[in-house]
């Protein structure tokens, strides 16, 4: 068989959904590996995954949450194989640096700090529910937990920021 | 005690929110990374071998096979293995009727899924309504539904699952043809049949058998034009 053959409208499809969700993929990848190097990476390898699946795509409605799916296994995979479980925000490479140094003033210079700094369980439901827009039933899903857990995650994760901000301020 | 135990309830999550807009606004500011150009890894051909499958894979492979007859069809003018074709059923939007719907199914790639889920009812009413054809439930299990437009007219798209995979159903009621015009490639076959004043194309695999499919779906569709 001709592989190609079938390819002009598969690709089509393709490249619309990741013109539409390139930038969710990369920011969710960044603040789950908390480094830009890494996430583009993981991007990557999401990007080849999602192209050899899509046929299991039924309804292009549902590309979102499935291609930030995609993100998060190829994440913890990246991880599984570099065993780079924690980051030590004292001690950052250049390219985790890089995530923080972009903010347009020192505020959210420290807010991003503070985010970054934030256990996974409390980043990644926070993520989820500020930049894309899920609701706690979705990132319970997405994340296999119960919603409760998940409101629980997201509320002290916003206190732990605010705290955050109070010492700086104090300081 | 575990740090999930704890109950929250959304709504004091929500009169957190609520409390303090101007920190809600500021979380959402800080996280717009800048993002990079986009550096699309190189994709490869997508044949069977490399296809996740949905669960029953050689029937998958030879659908993947049937669909990249179609594709070939589409792009390189299709071999239509009908020698009644010489020449008629020109179409004002371009080509013959049979290249126009071997054309709409290289677009449809959602169409070749293998799934036992059926349409509902609902959407199947929506897709094929009561002023364009009527039809029931004999025509077999319908697993993909979709209002499409072929010549400029609207065409029920269908699929139900035949023995070797998706068999693609078109009815166009406003297409009337001569005679039976056959489809065949080197791993699909089909043929386009008269139906009263409009027509009904039947595509499936190679191997495929189309008879009862045929005969089930002439039995269970009239056309209310």
């Amino acid at each position: 068989m001709n592989s190609s053959l079938e390819a002009p409208g598969r690709r089509r499809r393709f490249d619309r959904l990741v013109a539409v969700f390139h930038q969710d993929m990369f920011r969710y990848a960044a603040w789950l590996s908390r480094d830009r190097s890494i996430a583009e990476d993981v991007v990557q390898e999401a990007l080849l995954r999602a192209w050899k699946s899509l046929d299991a795509l039924r309804d292009d409605d549902a590309a979102k949450p499935w291609l930030l799916t995609i993100v998060r296994r190829e994440n913890a995979r990246f991880f599984e194989r570099r065993r780079l479980e924690t980051v030590d925000i004292d001690n950052l490479t250049a390219s985790q640096s890089a995530l923080l140094a972009e903010a347009p003033n020192e505020e959210l210079a420290d807010l991003r700090e503070a985010i970054y700094g934030l256990d996974d369980d409390y980043r990644e439901p926070l993520v989820l529910q500020v930049l894309m827009g899920y609701s706690t039933n979705e990132i319970a899903e997405l994340m296999g937990l119960k919603q409760g857990a998940v409101l629980t995650r997201l509320h002290r994760a916003r206190l732990k920021l605010k705290d955050g901000a109070a010492k700086e301020a104090n300081s | 005690m575990s740090r999930d135990n704890e109950t929250m309830q959304e709504d004091d999550l929500n009169k957190l929110m609520n409390d303090d807009p101007a920190f809600e606004a500021k979380l959402a500011q800080a996280m717009q990374l800048d993002v990079p150009e986009l550096d699309m890894p190189e994709l490869p051909d997508i044949d069977a071998a490399n296809v996740v499958p949905l669960g029953r894979g050689p029937k998958k492979m030879m659908w993947f096979a049937m669909a990249a007859t179609v594709a070939l069809a589409a792009f390189l003018g299709f071999q239509v293995g009908n020698n009644e074709l010489g020449g008629h059923g020109e179409h004002s939007s371009g080509g013959t009727l049979e290249e126009q719907v071997l054309a709409h199914l290289d677009g449809e790639p959602a169409s070749y899924r293998i799934t036992d889920e059926r349409v509902p009812d609902d959407q199947l009413v929506k897709v094929v309504p009561a002023n364009l054809a009527t039809m029931n439930h004999d025509a077999g299990l319908i697993t993909y539904a979709m209002s499409c437009h072929i010549n400029g007219k609207d065409v029920p798209h269908l699929v139900v699952q035949g023995e070797k995979g998706p068999i693609t159903i078109l009815l166009m009621p406003h297409e009337k043809v001569d005679g039976t015009r056959e489809l065949e490639g080197e791993n699909i076959h089909g043929f386009i049949i008269p139906v009263g004043d409009g027509s009904i194309a039947i595509v499936g695999g190679k191997g495929e058998a189309l008879d009862r499919v045929r005969q089930n779906v002439v039995d269970s569709v009239s056309w209310s034009t």
